[in-house]
């Protein structure tokens, strides 16, 4: 990528929830370099500041917030607390997400518990946190929503019980909001990054071998050609990041 | 012509202060009820919120407070271990104006000492003093981590007519965006982005402006008969300054709007972008230099409000409104119907 390129976030707030460690952390680093201030959340914090420290050092506003998805209280702390810092965000990035016990047990053996953890982390909190964030992006007619998904949304594969269903219903309120949102200037996408190397795809599958697995600092790029990208995805469609921007 | 002769009015009966949010009164959160109110025909109809479109045109211009509501109530422990509930009022930069009442209703006043400590959610503060306007907002040092601590822990401020509470999100708009309002803005609490979105497409466009609210009572009924005045932070940005000075009709959603907007207005009519502190106290005779129309929700003949809408409406027909308004069953207060005056 040539330097013509870079900031063609600048001026632009974005909130990156799971943004530790994998996909998130590679998000965040990729936003600063194109520019945008960074609210950046995750459960700990100690993690959290070192991305919060590498980002900064990019040259990045950025704010860390701790935040446990499960809490409505703490996800309208994190709203608030951004907004009070940035006045407003242009870019949501629902990307947090919880994978379940591993090794992941069949829905028949699913601790019930479990199974809801999933679904509020997963589904209730980006829905808690798009619901919060949308109203100011359709005063402004203008923001991006991404919700981050995965294959197994669509796949049946034993064993990813309550991380596929979350995913599935991630994606329906994704197309419902889509729906919702015609003729205004906001967009949202479920974008499906593919298998990728990091930590949470070795908990679910050790024994995948790394070199056939996306990096994610390379499909946070394809995220960026989504964010600046003026086209909007037609209605409905779920976007895989291994089809563009690499 | 005759002025009606001015009985008093006659008392808000209990049963119609509106203790939930309609949403959760098997309502939708635009399912409240209208009252609109043509000065011109000096009529009063009634509706339902979800029909607003059908009194407005195209061309006209809604303008919203995109302010939203933060957990306002917070407990506090003084040093001798008497825990307080603080209820922030003015958020300067160094100093928040805070009004200490008893956690307990009906949440009596508690006198502080100047220069006490007290420790809020695990951070500590220090009493500054009281301000010499209103003795019963007390100066703190603001908390150093800005509003965190009360987002941590505070409750939204909860008057006897809610007996319950209510989870916050109840007490933001659709559209809230910056945090910062001690309650709600609630003439735009009931509005949905359905009915924005339709509004929109018909035509009728959508501008915001921000102010942060501060306390509606300071729980006190003689200072409060007073209609006490504190600045209120606010901010009429560029496009909404043009939006306004553009369009044939503007209709504030709710007084804090009216509030901005008169006070970033000019003499020649014009709103201009323009943020601050403001302090403007409007009333009977106030000149409405930009805002044409107003939707707004019923509160007490003593509060603040009610002068502010005898901005818009000539006292008879004031009067009347009241009369009907509590003849009809409308619900009062920030959960309850609304009335558009045109």
């Amino acid at each position: 990528m040539g330097d013509l390129e870079a900031t063609r976030l600048a001026g632009k707030v974005a909130l990156i929830t799971g943004a530790s460690h994998g996909l998130g952390r590679a998000l965040a680093i990729a936003f600063a370099r194109e520019g945008a201030a960074l609210a950046l959340c995750a459960r700990r914090a100690p993690a959290l500041d070192e991305v919060a420290s590498a980002v900064a050092r990019l040259g990045a506003d950025v704010l860390a917030v701790q935040a446990d998805m499960r809490s409505a209280r703490d996800l309208a702390r994190l709203v608030a607390v951004t907004l009070d810092r940035f006045h407003r965000v242009d870019i949501l990035v629902n990307n947090a997400s919880e994978l379940g016990p591993t090794p992941l047990p069949y829905l028949a053996d699913y601790p019930p518990a479990a199974f809801d953890d999933v679904l509020q982390v997963n589904v209730t909190a980006p829905f808690r946190l798009t619901q919060a964030l949308i109203g100011g992006m359709l005063l402004r007619n203008h923001g991006v929503v991404i919700n981050v998904t995965s294959d197994a949304a669509i796949t049946g594969y034993p064993g990813w019980g309550a991380y596929a269903v979350s995913k599935a219903a991630l994606e329906g309120l994704t197309r419902t909001w889509i729906a919702e949102l015609a003729g205004t200037g906001v967009r949202m996408y479920a974008v499906d990054p593919g298998d990728m190397d990091t930590d949470m795809h070795r908990a679910a599958m050790p024994d995948a071998d790394p070199c056939e697995l996306a990096r994610p600092d390379d499909v946070a790029r394809a995220f960026i050609q989504l964010v600046a990208s003026p086209e909007p995805a037609p209605v409905g469609q779920r976007v895989e990041a291994a089809a563009f921007g690499r | 012509m005759v002025a009606s002769p001015i009985r008093p009015l006659p008392s808000l009966p209990a049963e119609l202060r509106a203790n939930l949010p309609a949403e959760l009164r098997g309502l939708r959160r635009d399912g409240v009820r209208l009252m609109v109110i043509d000065r011109t025909a000096q009529s009063i109809r009634h509706a339902r919120l979800a029909e607003l479109g059908s009194f407005l045109r195209a061309g006209d211009l809604l303008v919203v407070n995109r302010s939203r509501t933060i957990p306002a109530a917070v407990a506090a422990r003084r040093s001798n271990g008497e825990i307080v509930q603080l209820r922030l009022c003015v958020r300067h930069a160094e100093e928040w104006h805070v009004l200490c009442v008893n956690p307990d209703p009906p949440h009596a006043n508690v006198a502080l000492r100047v220069g006490e400590r007290l420790s809020v959610a695990g951070t500590d503060t220090v009493v500054r003093g009281r301000r010499a306007d209103l003795p019963l907002l007390w100066r703190i040092e603001a908390l150093s981590e800005g509003i965190e601590r009360m987002l941590r822990s505070g409750e939204p401020i909860r008057y006897s007519y809610v007996p319950e509470p209510v989870p916050l999100s109840h007490y933001e708009t659709v559209y809230a965006n910056e945090p910062g309002s001690a309650e709600t803005p609630s003439a735009g609490r009931s509005l949905s982005w359905e009915l924005l979105l339709d509004l929109r497409r018909q035509g009728i466009d959508l501008s915001d402006i921000l102010l942060h609210t501060g306390l509606s009572s300071l729980q006190d009924d003689a200072v409060d008969a007073e209609h006490p005045l504190f600045e209120e932070w606010f901010a009429v940005p560029p496009n909404a300054a043009q939006a306004v000075n553009r369009v044939p009709r503007v209709i504030a959603v709710g007084t804090t709007v009216v509030r901005a907007l008169e006070t970033a207005a000019g003499h020649d009519g014009h709103a201009r972008a323009m943020e601050g502190w403001t302090r403007l106290r409007l009333g009977p005779g106030s000149p409405l230099r930009v805002v044409d129309g107003l939707l707004t929700g019923f509160h007490e003949p003593q509060a603040s409000h009610f002068d502010l809408l005898r901005a818009f409406l000539a006292e008879p027909l004031l009067d009347r409104a009241y009369r009907e308004a509590i003849a009809e069953r409308y619900l009062w207060h920030e959960f309850g119907d609304l009335c558009l005056i045109l």
